[in-house]
């Protein structure tokens, strides 16, 4: 069969493959902002007994392999009687290990806005939730989009991992595919480009959603006013 | 001056604060009255700014209360956010909100604190952005304003909520030369229409013309005060006079 044959076959099954992995993806991006987010604005702003849970949390998921992780979920859970399927698994290992790295990313930029903006923010009468709300968050967002984007790339790979439990992401399909043709270095190589592709697509989009949202003036600013 | 029948608007009893071993404020009491104009004078490090955010209470005393007007802001059942809008303050920073336009930043306050309609919010920061002159840089972001601008809409955003007192730290220290004289006018206009300030600044010239009363502040304690004509000319301690002397030589 020529390369060409194979990927008509081949890229239909990605395809496939790869719907999961965008879904896997998104949910545990959104899982670990759902988390991320409020755990770094309570390793910012909580009190001290707050800031030390969020730190062990966000330490022990970001020192412990995401494998670990997604295995002691899926296979270490049902010894208590909790079975999970393949895709909860997925979801809660990876959107949990995934909070912890983003809620450190927020927790940079929450910390790149001057605290005499609070301060400005309190003197015109705002409580501190007001505050956050209305001055911090507005501008934390902004200043995450950086970091953040890599961990959409980070993501995107790392749902990779997943086939090992059976969930039919692209890398598993990719298995199957290699099972049936015996041509590991076709598949992987088309594999691994249509990662390339769909990383390059995604930093495009979140380059301009960071260039559009960009304050005007902001940096000007930061150069002259040090 | 006749002060007899105006009312104390900031009352300040015998008020202390350390940072760690160190005691930035040992024992301030002092009152300011219904447009007033206070200038505090004083080394670096003596807790002018330390004393004037004990003022609003973005820093808390360790001892000693603090009232505006009738309320007492150190009582704990005072609702500090309610009463913090009564109290405006312009910062050495500026701390302009760097997400929001000069407009933004002068009508959040209204719409969120004083839960005030967009529209009428935005005429009366509009009002208040023609008065410090920048009515026509209403749309500029804080990052596309010169230092003085900044600090203009900084009091602009201070004087929308209508405060009962302005509190100034500094306002005019991190602005280059020639970009201090348009923030001094505005507070000179300010302060020529009545309103209550108490300002740390070395600007002796703004002192001289429109202070009430300059306060010479050291070690954490009031040395001496009175009017400027009696501070800059004729101050009954020689430290006074030295330390004015300085600086009114540098201005």
């Amino acid at each position: 069969m020529t390369f060409l044959a194979y990927l008509q076959i081949a890229i239909p099954k990605l395809a496939e493959g790869l719907l999961i992995t965008f879904r896997v993806s998104l949910i545990c991006l959104g899982i670990g902002v759902l988390i991320g987010f409020p755990a770094a604005l309570a390793r910012v702003y909580g009190p001290k007994w707050l800031r030390i849970i969020v730190t062990g949390y966000i330490e022990i998921l970001r020192g412990t392999p995401v494998l670990v992780q997604l295995f002691l979920v899926y296979y270490g859970l049902p010894q208590f009687g909790l079975t999970l399927t393949a895709f909860s698994s997925a979801y809660i290992a990876l959107g949990f290990n995934s909070s912890a790295y983003q809620a450190e990313y927020f927790r940079g930029a929450i910390q790149a806005i001057s605290g005499g903006q609070m301060m400005a923010a309190r003197s015109i009468g705002m409580s501190r939730i007001q505050a956050i709300r209305y001055v911090i968050i507005p501008q934390a967002f902004r200043f995450a989009i950086p970091a953040w984007s890599n961990e959409v790339v980070a993501m995107i790979k790392i749902t990779s991992i997943v086939y090992l439990i059976a969930v039919p992401e692209m890398l598993y399909v990719a298995k199957e595919l290699m099972a049936k043709y015996f041509n590991p270095f076709q598949t992987y190589i088309t594999v691994g480009v249509i990662y390339l592709l769909v990383i390059a697509i995604m930093s495009i989009i979140l380059n301009r959603l960071e260039k559009r949202l960009t304050i005007p003036g902001l940096d000007l600013a930061k150069r002259s006013s040090a | 001056m006749d002060n007899h029948n105006l009312k104390t608007i900031v009352k300040l009893e015998d008020i202390h604060k350390a940072y760690g071993d160190v005691e930035v404020l040992k024992g301030i009491t002092m009152e300011v009255t219904e447009g007033e104009v206070v200038v505090l004078v004083g080394p670096s490090g003596t807790g002018k700014s330390t004393l004037l955010r004990c003022i609003n209470q973005l820093t808390i005393p360790d001892r000693g209360r603090v009232w505006l007007e009738e309320i007492e802001l150190t009582d704990h059942k005072t609702d500090i956010d309610a009463a913090r809008r009564h109290i405006g303050m312009v910062f050495q920073d500026f701390n302009l909100f760097n997400h929001l336009t000069a407009l933004g930043n002068v009508t959040l306050g209204l719409t969120r604190v004083l839960g005030m309609h967009k529209e009428e919010a935005h005429q009366k920061a509009m009002q208040e952005l023609e008065r410090v002159g920048l009515e026509d840089k209403w749309m500029n972001y804080p990052g596309q304003l010169s230092g003085g601008q900044k600090q203009r809409v900084a009091i602009a955003r201070s004087l929308a909520m209508d405060p009962v007192v302005m509190l100034f730290d500094e306002p005019t220290s991190a602005l280059d030369p020639e970009l201090i004289g348009e923030v001094l006018l505005v507070m000179k206009d300010l302060a020529l229409g009545g309103m209550t300030m108490v300002c740390v600044t070395h600007e002796i010239g703004f002192a001289r013309e429109v202070a009430s009363r300059i306060v010479f502040m050291e070690h954490g304690v009031i040395a001496e005060s009175g009017t400027p004509e009696k501070m800059l000319k004729n101050p009954d301690l020689p430290r006074t006079k030295q330390f004015l002397g300085k600086i009114s030589d540098l201005h």
